[in-house]
Order: C-alpha cells, then sequence, then structure tokens
C-alpha cells in the first residue's frame, strides 16, 4: 500500500451543546442510538495503531458529551496513538481534566468563538463564553499541551488583533486562527460568514505582525478562505493519502464533509476491518490517484500538489464530485465563486441558521 | 550563536513525546503532528530530560561521537536545540 494513514478523526458523537452558526458538521447527523459503543471504538483505535497511524484526533459534535470519554483516551494512548481533545469546554471541570490528563491526553484543543462575550455567545448560540474562559484557566493550571482554536468571519475579523491578544491572555502555546470552511452548516450560512476582499487582506497583515511580536511564545496556525486562493486547498493532503474520518455511527469517510457526495457507499468500521476500508474499499480509492481527474487538472502541473482541490466542494458547488473544485481560477466552474464573492463584497449581513442538537 | 543558556536544562515540552512503538521512523510527535528526527537527533532529544545541562549534554555527544570534530558536535547540537526550543517543542525545565 503506497498511503498509510497517519491520523484518524474520530467523531465520537454529534450531540453538543454548542449550536455554532458554522458548525462542520454535516447537516444530517447521527443519533445517540447509532453512536458506536466504547468496545466499538477501543477496536477501531487498536486497528489504526497498527495500521501506522500517529495521531488520535477526538472531536464531535463535543466529546465530553460522551461518559466513557476517560476510557476512550486511555484505550488510545494503549493504542500508542498520541491523543487530541478537540473540544468546546463544556462538561469539563477540575476532576474529569485531570482524569482524562492521567489516562493519557496529550494535547487540548479548546475552541472559542470571540473574545467578547455577546457575539461569542451569538456565534456559538449558547452562553459558553464564559465558562470557557474558566475552563481555559483550569488547563493552563496544568502540565498539558494547550490550543486555542478560534474561527474566523465576515462578522468577527476586524477584532483579529484584540482576539490574538486574547488567545495570549489564556495560556496557550499555540493559535489555531481557522477562517470558516463552507461546508455543513457553514455552506447553509455561507452569505453572513465569507470575510470581505478587504477584511481578509488585513487579518493576513494582521497576522505576520502578530507572529513577529509572539515568535517563541505563542505560534498562530492561520487558515486562510479558500474562496479568495488562485488555487484549490489540498483537500486532507488528498483524498485517501494520509487521514481518515469516522463518524458517531461508525461509518469510515476520507474527510467530515465526504457524506454529501452521492453514489458513495461508505463502508462501517462495524462490519469491515479498517485496514480493508483504508486499502480496498471503493471509497477511498474512488478519488486516491489521478484517473478520475478532468482536464484542466489532468494536465497541470499542480495536480500533485493539490490533488484538484475538495471532492465536496466540486460537488457542493458544481454538482459533480469530479469536477475540478471551483475555487481554482482554472476551473470551468469558478463563475459561481466569482458570483458569491461579489455578493459578500457587495451586500449587507442576513440571519444565522442554528443548527439544532440530534436526538 | 544559538541564544541558549547553557548553563540550563532542557526537557519536552507538555504534549511533546518520543513515539514508543520501535518502528523504522524515529519520530517526535507534538501537537500539530510529527517531526522526523533524522541521525543523531534522537540521541540528542532523549538526552535533554531536565536533568543535564547543556554543556553536559555536548560533552556526552562528544564522548559519544569520537570520531566527529568536537567543535562540529557542539555547533551542530546547539542549534538543532534552539530550534526545537523556538518551535516549542523543548522547554527549560
Amino acid at each position: 500500500m503506497k498511503y498509510t494513514p497517519r491520523a484518524l478523526i474520530a467523531e465520537i458523537t454529534h450531540r453538543c451543546p454548542l449550536h455554532c452558526v458554522y458548525c462542520s458538521n454535516p447537516l444530517k447527523m447521527q443519533r445517540r442510538a447509532d453512536e458506536l459503543s466504547t468496545g466499538d471504538w477501543v477496536s477501531v483505535f487498536q486497528q489504526a495503531g497498527e495500521m501506522g497511524v500517529l495521531q488520535l484526533h477526538l472531536t464531535g459534535g463535543e466529546p465530553l458529551s460522551r461518559s466513557d470519554l476517560t476510557e476512550l483516551v486511555h484505550a488510545g494512548r494503549e493504542a500508542q496513538l498520541y491523543l487530541n481533545l478537540i473540544t468546546s469546554g463544556v462538561g469539563l471541570d477540575e476532576r474529569r481534566l485531570d482524569e482524562l490528563i492521567g489516562a493519557g491526553l496529550d494535547h487540548i484543543q479548546l475552541s472559542f468563538q470571540d473574545n467578547e462575550e455577546a457575539p461569542a455567545n451569538e456565534f456559538a448560540g449558547t452562553r459558553s463564553h464564559a465558562l470557557k474562559l474558566r475552563i481555559a484557566q483550569m488547563i493552563r493550571q496544568r502540565r498539558i499541551a494547550f490550543t486555542v482554536n478560534m474561527v474566523v468571519h465576515r462578522r468577527n475579523l476586524d477584532r483579529l488583533k484584540e482576539m490574538i491578544a486574547f488567545a495570549e491572555q489564556t495560556g496557550a502555546q499555540r493559535l489555531e486562527i481557522a477562517n470558516v470552511q463552507y461546508y455543513g452548516w457553514a455552506l447553509r450560512n455561507r452569505e453572513s460568514l465569507l470575510p470581505t476582499r478587504q477584511q481578509l487582506e488585513h487579518s493576513i497583515e494582521v497576522v505576520e505582525a502578530a507572529r513577529e511580536r509572539l515568535n517563541g511564545k505563542l505560534r498562530i496556525d492561520f487558515v486562510l478562505p479558500d474562496y479568495y486562493a488562485k488555487y484549490p486547498k489540498p483537500c486532507m493532503n488528498g483524498w485517501g493519502h494520509q487521514q481518515m474520518l469516522i463518524d458517531p455511527a461508525g461509518h469510515v469517510l476520507p474527510c467530515h464533509a465526504a457524506m454529501v457526495i452521492p453514489g458513495l457507499d461508505f463502508p462501517s468500521a462495524r462490519e469491515r476491518p479498517l485496514r480493508w476500508i483504508w486499502e480496498d474499499s471503493p471509497v477511498f480509492n474512488r478519488f486516491r490517484d489521478e484517473s478520475w481527474m478532468p482536464e484542466p487538472c489532468r494536465s497541470c502541473d499542480r495536480r500533485t500538489r493539490d490533488f484538484g482541490g475538495c471532492r465536496c466542494q466540486a460537488f457542493l458547488l458544481a454538482g459533480d464530485a469530479a469536477a475540478t473544485d471551483p475555487v481554482c481560477t482554472l476551473a470551468p466552474t469558478h463563475t459561481v465563486i466569482e458570483e458569491a464573492l461579489q455578493r459578500v463584497n457587495g451586500r449587507a449581513e442576513r440571519e444565522w441558521v442554528y443548527r439544532i442538537d440530534p436526538s | 550563536m544559538s541564544g541558549l543558556e547553557r548553563n540550563r536544562a532542557l526537557r519536552l515540552a507538555p504534549g511533546c513525546r518520543l513515539n514508543t512503538t520501535g518502528g523504522p521512523e524515529d519520530l517526535l510527535l507534538i501537537p500539530e503532528g510529527a517531526l522526523r528526527l533524522k541521525g543523531p537527533a534522537r540521541t540528542i532529544v532523549e538526552l535533554c530530560d531536565g536533568e543535564r545541562t547543556l554543556a553536559e549534554i555536548v560533552v556526552e555527544l562528544q564522548r559519544h561521537y569520537p570520531s566527529a570534530q568536537p567543535a562540529r558536535i557542539e555547533t551542530e547540537a546547539l542549534a538543532l536545540l534552539a530550534r526545537l526550543r523556538d518551535r516549542g517543542v523543548l522547554e527549560y525545565a
């Protein structure tokens, strides 16, 4: 096998106390009754470790919504994996945090929606900001790697300088500033979330200055919105090249959003060995090599760098998962991006659509 | 040149650890992924136990690699340690 999976993203539940307007979960969420059991996940983690996976990202929904989280962390460490918890913090207290660290948790990524309380709570659709501040303090008091994640968009990008100063105060070693990616709930709210070109250009300058100022103190990773890029992002570093995602019900996917692509039969970790799914399943091989590529990708020098961009975005915006990512300025469907950007750059804001928690 | 304090000890920062699977790769696992350690880099990182000072680590490496030029070992080891500290992988104990 040419490709070794390096990271497993485990969406252990879609349940979440937050209702963020840019949630990356699919519009059709998995129900609690369909979630994998503790034993199912333990088996998955063992198989992943044997296949060469290094990193296990426990995410959701809110992973703390599962009462067996400590057990899952322990099982991941037993399987020789590096344990990363991606969380809103809601559901954490001192005792649970100590238990998680004791079970082998390596790293916590805590999300904040803004540096100011009122907009943070508005974007999250819930009053969670004040609690998150207490959680950050709890994390900082312990010896564990700590990243703050802040999702940025049209409504908060002008506060980026203040948001970076805020992240500095949390005591995190690393700050991830992620522009919203337009899938799931975020795509539904796209017209309210996409920043203007002017905002984006200013934000790049802000991050560059902050990186210089904070060198050696706070590392900053900055994810740009691909709508403004000339070429598409190398989505997941290639379909089925390095990463896989398992949803709460056990579907094994090449990425967060792949369930939107019609005609693919996603295998279940309940029914098939993970190695078969990675190496031999039709889904993981569907866009793995270059044989699916249309022009202009097929003869493009960049195809080994960006792999034609994102298959899910091609389907969502161009109606065909085997099309060039419309974000690419060379794509025949690029006009859909230009039209969206024209609307965003010349128009006022709209109302949010909040996600509802699955039963 | 490296800006490091030679009479102090370094250790791996929280969330950074050497993988223990014993596979063919020497990997240093960190929050955003993994760093591949080439050549004697793993030995150098392993010596950062929070006890040995940097000066002691250099002496130890010079003993460990007797055929290499001592000055070169010192320069290269300190350069690696400075890079890893700037990345937040190593911290003063």
